[in-house]
């Protein structure tokens, strides 16, 4: 039991299908989550943030125009961005590790694999609250620390500091 | 190893646990309760949905029929991307494993390359002809030949787009 005040929380819906949006909606209601707010662009999700100021966003990868990475890779580096730490909850067909990988270096905090159960979505929304992951800046990236233990005395190779932030293609 | 570049790892404050709560962490089975109750009300909407899904689906066909350019191949993509991520939550699992054939056809062969639309039309047909049918189960036999051809013929095209 955890007695969670979902009813405190503001939470960004984006994906451009109706459908999707309207399921997950359904199930952060039932959640208790009171503020949500939708959007069916990059574009206006990018609106919408810096309106709203949400807690939490979750976000389709795959999108008319502006990617759901593109827009994770605004929220973490635009000076505009209202906080750029703000978690950050994809929702994806894609599964492979590349796929996953690209999503971390964009700073994608954590991912939910479709189809949507409620139990991923409740899963990943306590990951955000209990296990939120330290913020790491280099020179070529901002964003979540993608190792969830051990940071801190990581001393392999840093791959993120020399290379580019990865743009997103899809 | 030395590092080369400066890297500030640092941990913001936890203000989404100051703002919810929960004091001893975990799931809360009541929300999921009721989250899977309001699933289950939802459930009488998933036949329009999919209806809807594969009505977008075979607009982006007739748009890349028409048109085959860069922006009715994502078009296609985005229609076959979403039935496959939605059509198992809809109980449609073989339109699912169709999708993904039909996404991972025009999601590996490069831009630029071509996607022949005979294919693109066996899977939409395929599509059409499941929900009509209303074949909701993986076991049938004939379904489940009919997948495994299309797979097979996008694997042939995945490794001849990987070559060139």
């Amino acid at each position: 039991m955890s007695n969670y005040r979902f009813d405190r929380l503001k939470i960004l819906v984006v994906d451009d299908n109706v459908h999707m949006r309207k399921l997950v909606v359904t199930i952060l209601q039932a959640f208790g989550v009171i503020q949500i707010f939708e959007a069916d662009s990059g574009d206006r999700a990018w609106h919408i943030l810096r309106e709203a100021n949400p807690d939490v966003i979750m976000l389709d990868w795959v999108m008319e125009g502006m990617s759901g990475l593109d827009l994770v890779q605004m929220i973490r580096t635009d000076p505009q961005t209202p906080n750029p730490f703000v978690p950050v909850i994809m929702l994806t067909g894609h599964t492979s590790l590349d796929h996953v990988a690209r999503a971390r270096d964009a700073g994608v905090n954590e991912f939910i694999a479709k189809p949507v159960s409620v139990k991923t979505v409740m899963s990943r929304l306590v990951a955000v609250i209990e296990h939120p992951r330290p913020y790491v800046r280099t020179q070529g990236y901002f964003g979540p620390c993608r190792r969830r233990r051990g940071a801190e005395e990581y001393r392999g190779p840093e791959r993120r500091s020399e290379a580019p932030q990865q743009q997103a293609a899809e | 190893m030395k590092r080369q570049q400066p890297i500030e790892l640092f941990m913001p404050p936890n203000m989404l646990k100051a703002k919810v709560g929960g004091g001893l962490g975990g799931i809360d089975l009541a929300a999921m309760k009721r989250a899977e109750s309001a699933m289950e009300t939802l459930k009488s909407e998933f036949g329009d949905w999919i209806a809807e899904d594969v009505a977008a689906l075979i607009a982006a066909r007739a748009r890349y029929a028409k048109t085959p350019d860069a922006g009715a191949r994502d078009a296609l993509l985005r229609a076959a991307h979403d039935i496959k991520g939605q059509a198992p939550t809809f109980n449609y699992p073989l339109i699912a494993r169709v999708a993904a054939s039909l996404s991972r056809m025009i999601g590996e062969i490069p831009p630029g390359g071509a996607i022949p639309l005979s294919l693109v039309d066996a899977h939409v047909t395929a599509i059409q002809v499941i929900h009509k049918n209303r074949m909701q189960d993986t076991n049938d036999k004939t379904a489940q030949a009919l997948c495994a051809e299309l797979d097979a013929r996008v694997d042939e095209l995945v490794v001849v787009a990987a070559k060139t």
